[in-house]
C-alpha cells in the first residue's frame, strides 16, 4: 500500500520484491478498499497504477480500511452474534454447557443446522475473554462466563477528531463504525496518514513501554533489502508532524547508546522481560532532548556535539521573520541582533538534521557557521547547485535590482 | 490486537442487517442495500451469498433472524485504553470536561511518545474562553446558525466578521485549529485563537456574493533527482497532497502536486528546504518565485 501511495510511480514489473500475483493481489484489495482514490496513468513501461489522496478533503483516514478486513471463518460469524445475543446482558452468567445448547437452539431453525462442539464455544469464550469484552467468573469448580460491562460511546466529536489526530487512531474509527450516523465537523490540514498502516508495531510498542519491557524488534532495511533483529529498550515514540513519519527511540544495549528505528522499517515486535533500567534509559533520554533536532544521537562527523548559528536579516515589513525563528525552532535559541538581524544558534548532536529547515530562510541568510566544516561545504555547494539550476550562476545586473 | 474481526468491515455490516432483521423479516432489495452502504467493494460480492447460503446462519430464508436483540458487542480492553490515553490529551477539555474509565491503564502516556517537530505557539486548549469558543463553534455547525466574530489580526487591530461555520480545520504541525466559513466577504478561514469574541449572530444573515469555500487549486511541477536519499523524503513529505509521480531517467523524478493557492509561500518555503534535488519547471509564476528569493539570497552574501 506505501508503495502505491507514497511512491506512485512503478509500473507492475517494477515491484521486483514481489512476484506478479502478489502485485495482483495487492492492486485488487487497494481497488476493493480504496477504489475512489485509485488512479492510473499509462507510461511507455506499462500502466501505473498509484494512490493519490489530498488529507485536507477525506475527512477520514481512508488507509485504515486495511485494519477491517481481517479474515475469519464461517463458524466465527455465526457463534460471534449468536455467543452476544445469547449473553445480552452483563447480569446474564452462564456455564459453558448451557452456552452450547442454547446456540444449537438458535440455529435449530435452519435447514441444516451448523453444529458447534463445546470446546470450539470455549475457545472463542475464552478469545473474547482476553479482549475484555467477555468476563468468566468461577464459581465452586464450574466457570461462568458473561458479557462484560457495556460503555457509552463518547460524543462523536471526540472520535472524529482523535481517530486522526491521536497515535494509533484507528482504534477510535473502529468506535466510529460502532456509533450513529453524524455530520464530521473536522478537517485537517498537513495531515499525513501512512502512520497508520504501523498501528499494530505501535500498539505492540505501547503495551511494552508500559510494562517497561524489553523487546526484541526485527527491523528491515530498505536499501540492503535484509532484515535484523536487535533487542532494545523502548523508550518513546516521535512523531513528525512534518514528515509523517515515526521513530522508535529505544535503547541498544549492544551498542550502548540510545538510537531511533523508523516504525515502518519494523517488521515485528516480540516482547522479553522487564527491564530494570527503563527508568533510568527514559531520563537519559529526556536530558538529551535539548540537544537533538530530530531523532539523531549521533553526528555525522563523529564529534560528540555539532554547533550551528546562522543570522538572517528583515525588511520592516517583515518581522514575523523572528516569531518564526522562535516558534519553528525545536531546541538552540534565537537572539535579536537589531530590528532587522536574528541570529539562530544550537548545539545539537547531528547539525544535518537542521539543514532543510535552514534552507526555508533562503532570501534572507547573511551568515552561516557549522562546526561540521564538511556539512559547512555541502551547505553553501547546494546553495551554489540552486543557482545554477535556476539559471543564476553569473551575477548580472538584474540580480542587483 | 489491531487486527482482529471483531474490528473488520464484515462484522460491522452483518451487525446492521441484524439490527434491521431484529425489527422485521429482511426483504432481498434492504438486505443488499445495507450491505452496499457499508461494506467495501469486494465483500459486497460475499455477504449477501453467504446469509442467503446459510454459511453464516445468522438470517434465515424468510430474512427473519433467530437473533432477539439488536446485535452490540461490548468496548474491547484495547478501545477503552485508547480511549483513556485520548482522555489525558489536553485537546479534550475542548470537548469534555468528563474523566473516562476510572482504574483503566491508557494505551500511552504523554512520556510514551510526542511530536518533535509542530511549532511552539499551539493553540490554548485550557484557556476557558477558547474552549468556550470551540464549543459554541461546534454547536453551531451542526445546528447551522451563523456567528458573529470579532477577531485580532497580525497588525493588532480588530476585525468584525459574521460567518456560516462549515467545519474546524486543525493542522498539527502548527498546533491550531481554524474555522472555515461561509458567507463572509472578508475570508473563509479564522484562526481561533485570534478570536476575541464569538456569539451566534442574532441578525438576518445572507451571504455575501462571490465567497468561497472551496480552495483554489494550483499543480506545481518539479523535477526531482534521487541524491541522499531525496526521493524517499520529498515523496513522503508531499504525501498529504494529491499528487503524480513519474520515473524520466534513471534517478530523475518528474512529480506534479496540487495545492491550495492560499498556500503558496508555504510550498515555496517547503519546496526550498530540498535545496539542489528539486527543480521546479512549472508553472512560470511559481519558478519565479524561487528565483526571486535565490537571487534575494544572492544579494545577501556580498
Amino acid at each position: 500500500m506505501r508503495e502505491f501511495y507514497v511512491y506512485g510511480f512503478k509500473s507492475r514489473d517494477e515491484y521486483s520484491r514481489k512476484s506478479a500475483r502478489s502485485y495482483d493481489d495487492e492492486k485488487r484489495r487497494l481497488e476493493s478498499w480504496l477504489g475512489d482514490y485509485m488512479q492510473f496513468r499509462q507510461t511507455p513501461e506499462g500502466k501505473t497504477v498509484f494512490l493519490s489522496i489530498d488529507s485536507r478533503v477525506s475527512r477520514h483516514n481512508p488507509l485504515y480500511a486495511a485494519w477491517k478486513t481481517k479474515s475469519f471463518t464461517d463458524g466465527d460469524m455465526t457463534l460471534h452474534f449468536i455467543l452476544f445475543d445469547i449473553l445480552q446482558s452483563p447480569g446474564t452468567a452462564l456455564t459453558l454447557k448451557e452456552i452450547t445448547g442454547l446456540v444449537d437452539e438458535y440455529l435449530s431453525s435452519f435447514d441444516e443446522p451448523r453444529m458447534f462442539d463445546s470446546s470450539t464455544v470455549r475457545k472463542k469464550l475464552n478469545e473474547y475473554v482476553s479482549e475484555g469484552i467477555v468476563v468468566s467468573e468461577k464459581r465452586g469448580k464450574t466457570m461462568y462466563y458473561r458479557r462484560a460491562e457495556d460503555a457509552d460511546l463518547p460524543d462523536p466529536d471526540v472520535l472524529d477528531f482523535f481517530s486522526e489526530a491521536a497515535p494509533c487512531g484507528v482504534i477510535g474509527s473502529f468506535l466510529l463504525d460502532k456509533a450513529d450516523s453524524h455530520r464530521d465537523h473536522f478537517a485537517f490540514k498537513h495531515h499525513y496518514i501512512t502512520g497508520a498502516m504501523d498501528s499494530e508495531i505501535v500498539c505492540q510498542l505501547f503495551a511494552a513501554m508500559s510494562e517497561k519491557r524489553s523487546i526484541t524488534i526485527e527491523s528491515i532495511n530498505r536499501h540492503k533489502d535484509r532484515l535484523s533483529e536487535n533487542r532494545v529498550v523502548p523508550l518513546r515514540l516521535m512523531i513528525s508532524a512534518q514528515s509523517g513519519r515515526q521513530y522508535l527511540m529505544a535503547y541498544v544495549p549492544r551498542l550502548n547508546r540510545i538510537i531511533s528505528f523508523r516504525t515502518d522499517n519494523i517488521a515485528s515486535v516480540r516482547p522479553g522481560e522487564v527491564s530494570e533500567r527503563f527508568d533510568e534509559l527514559r531520563e537519559k533520554l529526556d536530558g538529551m532532548i535539548p540537544n537533538m533536532w530530530g531523532v539523531s544521537t549521533q553526528s555525522r562527523s563523529g564529534g560528540r556535539m555539532e554547533h550551528v548559528e546562522f543570522t538572517v536579516r528583515y525588511s520592516e515589513s517583515e518581522a514575523h521573520i523572528h516569531q518564526r525563528l522562535e516558534r519553528e525552532k525545536r531546541c538552540g535559541t534565537v537572539e535579536r541582533i537589531d530590528d532587522h538581524t536574528s541570529r539562530f544558534s544550537a548545539d545539537v548532536f547531528d547539525s544535518s538534521e537542521l539543514v532543510p529547515w535552514i534552507r526555508t530562510f533562503i532570501c534572507r541568510i547573511i551568515d552561516f557557521s557549522f562546526s561540521n566544516k564538511a556539512l559547512e561545504a555541502q551547505f553553501r555547494e547546494d546553495i551554489e547547485e540552486m543557482y545554477r539550476l535556476y539559471g543564476l550562476g553569473e551575477v548580472t545586473e538584474d540580480d542587483l535590482q | 490486537m489491531i487486527f482482529s474481526e471483531l474490528y473488520s468491515a464484515y462484522y460491522d455490516t452483518v451487525a446492521r442487517v441484524l439490527k434491521a432483521a431484529v425489527e422485521h423479516p429482511l426483504k432481498k432489495d434492504e438486505l443488499r442495500d445495507i450491505i452496499e452502504k457499508n461494506a467495501f467493494g469486494e465483500s459486497i460480492l460475499n455477504i449477501e451469498p453467504a446469509l442467503a447460503e446459510g454459511r453464516w446462519q445468522l438470517i434465515r430464508p424468510d430474512g427473519s433472524t433467530p437473533l432477539r436483540y439488536p446485535p452490540s458487542t461490548p468496548m474491547t480492553t484495547l478501545e477503552k485504553r485508547w480511549l483513556k490515553a485520548v482522555y489525558a490529551d489536553p485537546r479534550i477539555g475542548l470537548f469534555t470536561d468528563e474523566d473516562i474509565f476510572p482504574g483503566v491503564e491508557p494505551l500511552f502516556t504523554a512520556a510514551d511518545c510526542c511530536v518533535f517537530d509542530k511549532y511552539s505557539d499551539g493553540d490554548p486548549y485550557d484557556d476557558e474562553a477558547y474552549r468556550k469558543t470551540f464549543r459554541l463553534m461546534l454547536d453551531a455547525i451542526e445546528k447551522r446558525y451563523p456567528l458573529s466574530i470579532d477577531t485580532v489580526n497580525r497588525k493588532g487591530g480588530t476585525a468584525h466578521l459574521v460567518m456560516m461555520p462549515e467545519y474546524l480545520e486543525y493542522s498539527e504541525k502548527d498546533d491550531k485549529f481554524r474555522l472555515r466559513g461561509s458567507g463572509c466577504r472578508y475570508g473563509d478561514t479564522v484562526n481561533l485563537a485570534r478570536i476575541v469574541r464569538c456569539e451566534p449572530y442574532e441578525g438576518t444573515f445572507s451571504r455575501a456574493p462571490r465567497t468561497r469555500l472551496r480552495p483554489r487549486t494550483q499543480k506545481v511541477e518539479f523535477e526531482l533527482i534521487d541524491k541522499r536519499n531525496a526521493l524517499e523524503r520529498v515523496l513522503m513529505h508531499f504525501a498529504h497532497f494529491e499528487k503524480q509521480a513519474e520515473r524520466i531517467g534513471f534517478d530523475r523524478y518528474r512529480v506534479t502536486i496540487s495545492y491550495d493557492r492560499d498556500d503558496e509561500t508555504e510550498m515555496v518555503i517547503r519546496i526550498l528546504s530540498f535545496g539542489p534535488m528539486i527543480r521546479v519547471t512549472a508553472p512560470k509564476h511559481f519558478i519565479e518565485l524561487i528565483k526571486e528569493r535565490l537571487k534575494a539570497q544572492k544579494s545577501c552574501e556580498r
